[in-house]
């Protein structure tokens, strides 16, 4: 997938819509940042390379008009999960998908470097080459891989209109879960103290909130109502707590797995988690997984007469 | 210039523990790959290597302080008459701040002019902001996103500082900027610093050198961003990607709005300052419904213009950014502050 | 003031309107003898119950929460516990996950004659949550 391809497609579709969201520079070159396209000449500086991480969908809901967007294949997941919800009307999207095989976690890059200010980074083969005062140091991509991307069965989005590249297959294992059966290992005073020592950094920024493509409720969020009156502005661990299971829980069978939650904390908490658990028993109760069938049904939404793993609890 | 005092690199955590005796000490450490500032505890090691994701202003404006605890109590003879008693919560023993950067030091500057006005001074926070010493760490290079000297600062500030250290090679540079600074050289035991003052020097020039510069001549900045309020076409693009989450706003080392809500159960209750973030819809959203602020742009224009236009303004030109680069190097899209900045300088 | 003299624990009991508030009443006048840790709030229908109730109740001070609705396919509106059932099981996955034992949620299904079996699952659980203990320590003040 070139650069020109993707060019190409932008400017193909940009007279039926208002606007293209893409990816351009950020303010260093270890950060992309999304990019509003209206105007042909703007279409140079888009960019496409595995620090393009943000998921341009959360946009979407939001947006009125005709909107193109670049989807990446975990973001096309938020498409069709907005879809199954009805958030976005799609026949008014025009989606330009890239294949992609994986991204970068700027997180693991910045540790790799010792927080160093990035003066210049290239990306050859396998690798990423950084340039920092210090030194330039080669980091092989598969260090520095966000977690998402090691089961990622999409390297070819799951909806386009314009495919920017060929078509791939990702031969990468399947999501099993393993970090969610590991922590599960843990006891339960164990697992306590964990979430008490995590949510202990919490500040209550909202940028998970903020960041997630199916939390849209975010002006009118019920976390910061005062009626009814779900947290308090005490900044205790229990009201962290309890932003963060309204969170998760409002997004039980709607969390696409994007990772943004977890990318976007600004005190590296493992927010992500706690969805990824809510996500391994609804798939394990109803076999089902959001974001991939857009004639699918959420979980929560619906139910069967006959619920066939769910058991009656005996006392 | 006055004493100060020279302490080699092994020696650092002594003198913690020495200060230790006499102060609450809040130093930088490292949990996980976060670094924040927590209270000493003896053997815990110092991260002192990097800005903390979060800066200290918690410990002198907390995120949530109780400011004092309400009872309201009924009259047995005559239901009606209802009394209610205040315990005030203002107590706040000796501390210091240790290992914090001159950008985060200088924040508090910020607030002063806004807490500690001479017709109303804000209690709560005089109480916190006398009792605490602020030892800081300079720069000696720029941090991603940092931009402190185009904003009139630089990695070696010392306003806002008691007392600026120095990293050199053998070990630190003590100098006091205030009284509470000249206290603590006397406090503990030092070695004589002048003979390394030179290399500090050469130290805090090489740093400001290196800081990128992304916007100049900040005399004409806050007339410019004014005459730019009206147009929505430049806010809309500017805040297209923002996402109106708040992060910036707290882990802002100059961003001082607070929240006052009642928490009660029952009779009895407490009154809460939090804080409050001008990025959020409900920051100025009313009683009414109405939002004088409904969209993210709104708001953007307003974080920036508070910062670059509307406190210079009131406060003879200065700037109520300290170049820090939070916001920037944290922001889930990396929204650019400075560079929305220089944006509005060519527009 | 028996919570604070150390003898009774919290427990909160989410009940339907229908089938399980009526199942209790029916428990009470035949007198049947059960322990009087639990504190019952009145929903419509279990359907009513927001997972996030529980978790509330479990955070701010409760030991144990149950919650009771009618039988599967006997549900006085119809569907509500067939979405209950869905929620409460998501959550009662969910608790061990984040360190809160499992066994301080139950949530049953007891119907309007059944005075007898709502004994037994509040003595039952009552014993449960007694020999887990407190959930959080005591706290002196509202902090």
């Amino acid at each position: 997938m070139s650069i020109e391809r993707l060019r190409e497609a932008v400017k193909k579709i940009l007279p039926e819509v208002d606007v293209v969201i893409g990816y351009r520079q950020g303010f260093d070159p270890l950060h992309a940042t999304p990019y509003f396209i209206s105007q042909p000449e703007q279409v140079d500086q888009l960019i496409w390379n595995p620090l393009c991480v943000q998921n341009l969908c959360s946009y979407l809901p939001f947006l009125k008009g005709k909107v193109g967007v670049i989807v990446k294949g975990c973001d096309s997941r938020t498409i069709v999960q907005y879809m199954q919800e009805k958030l976005i009307e799609r026949e008014k999207i025009k989606v330009i998908g890239v294949p992609c095989l994986q991204v970068i976690s700027v997180k693991k890059v910045m540790a790799k470097i010792d927080y160093q200010v990035a003066e210049e980074v290239a990306f050859e083969g396998e690798n990423v080459i950084v340039k920092t005062p210090k030194e330039t140091k080669t980091i092989p991509l598969a260090e520095v891989m966000p977690r998402k991307c090691l089961t990622c069965q999409l390297a070819t989005p799951l909806q386009y209109d314009i495919l920017a590249g060929e078509a791939i297959q990702a031969n990468k294992p399947a999501e099993a879960f393993e970090e969610i059966k590991e922590f599960e290992q843990l006891s339960l005073e164990e697992r306590r103290r964990y979430w008490e020592r995590e949510f202990d950094r919490c500040i209550r920024c909202y940028a998970c909130r903020n960041a997630c493509p199916m939390c849209i409720c975010q002006d009118r969020c019920v976390a910061e109502s005062r009626d009814p009156h779900w947290t308090s502005q005490r900044a205790n661990l229990t009201e962290k707590f309890m932003f963060h299971m309204i969170h998760s829980v409002h997004l039980a069978g709607r969390c696409v797995g994007c990772g943004e939650c977890e990318r976007v904390c600004p005190m590296d908490i493992p927010v992500a988690k706690i969805k990824k658990k809510i996500s391994m028993d609804l798939k394990e109760l109803f076999d089902y997984q959001a974001g991939i069938n857009p004639d699918d049904l959420p979980p929560m939404y619906t139910f069967k007469v006959e619920e066939a793993k769910i058991k009656e609890h005996e006392l | 210039m006055a004493e100060c005092g020279f302490l080699a690199k092994e020696k650092i955590n002594t003198l913690i523990e020495a200060l230790a005796k006499k102060f609450q000490v809040f130093v930088p450490v490292l949990e996980g790959e976060v670094v924040l500032f927590r209270g000493f505890e003896s053997g815990k090691s110092l991260c002192l290597s990097r800005p903390a994701n979060l800066p200290p202003k918690g410990i002198i404006f907390p995120a949530s302080d109780v400011l004092f605890r309400f009872n309201f109590q009924k009259d047995p003879e005559d239901p009606k008459k209802v009394s209610v008693e205040l315990k005030e919560n203002r107590d706040f023993p000796l501390t210091i701040i240790f290992g914090c950067r001159p950008c985060d030091a200088q924040g508090f500057t910020i607030y002063d002019r806004v807490y500690l006005t001479p017709e109303t001074v804000d209690p709560y926070y005089r109480e916190r902001r006398e009792k605490t010493t602020i030892i800081t760490l300079a720069c000696n290079a720029p941090f991603p996103g940092c931009f402190c000297t185009s904003v009139g600062r630089g990695p070696a500030t010392t306003e806002g500082s008691d007392l600026l250290m120095t990293e050199l090679e053998k070990g630190y540079l003590f100098v006091p900027i205030t009284e509470k600074g000249k206290e603590i050289i006397k406090a503990a035991e030092f070695e004589d610093g002048s003979p390394y003052q030179e290399e500090a020097k050469k130290v805090q020039e090489n740093a400001a050198a290196l800081v990128r510069k992304p916007f100049e001549h900040l005399e004409k900045l806050p007339q410019k961003l004014l005459s730019l309020f009206e147009n929505t076409q430049f806010w809309e693009k500017e805040a297209a990607k923002c996402i109106s989450c708040g992060a910036c706003t707290y882990l802002c080392p100059t961003c001082y709005c607070f929240n006052i809500t009642d928490e009660q159960v029952g009779n009895t209750g407490e009154r809460i300052r939090s804080w409050d973030s001008c990025m959020f819809f409900h920051f100025t959203l009313e009683a009414s419904g109405h939002n004088p602020r409904p969209n993210k742009y709104h708001r953007l224009r307003n974080r920036v213009n508070h910062k670059f236009s509307y406190y210079p303004q009131k406060y003879n030109g200065v700037i109520a950014c300290c170049g820090c680069g939070r916001c920037i190097r944290y922001c889930p899209m990396s929204v650019d502050i400075s560079e929305i900045v220089a944006h509005a300088q060519g527009a | 003031m028996s919570y604070l003299a150390g003898k009774e624990l919290r427990i909160i009991g989410f009940l339907c309107n229908w089938c399980s508030y009526g199942g209790a009443d029916t428990a009470g006048v035949a007198r049947f003898k059960q322990p009087t840790d639990l504190r019952i709030i009145r929903v419509p229908c279990s359907g009513r119950v927001n997972p996030l109730f529980v978790v509330k109740a479990l955070l701010n001070g409760a030991d144990g929460v149950l919650v009771s609705g009618c039988h599967p396919r006997d549900c006085h509106y119809s569907e509500g516990n067939f979405y209950a059932r869905r929620r409460l099981e998501m959550l009662k996955r969910l608790l061990p996950f984040l360190g809160i034992d499992e066994r301080r949620f139950h949530y049953t299904w007891v119907s309007a004659s059944e005075g007898a079996r709502w004994q037994k699952v509040v003595t039952d659980f009552t014993k449960i949550i007694h020999e887990l203990g407190p959930l959080h320590p005591k706290k002196e003040s509202t902090e």
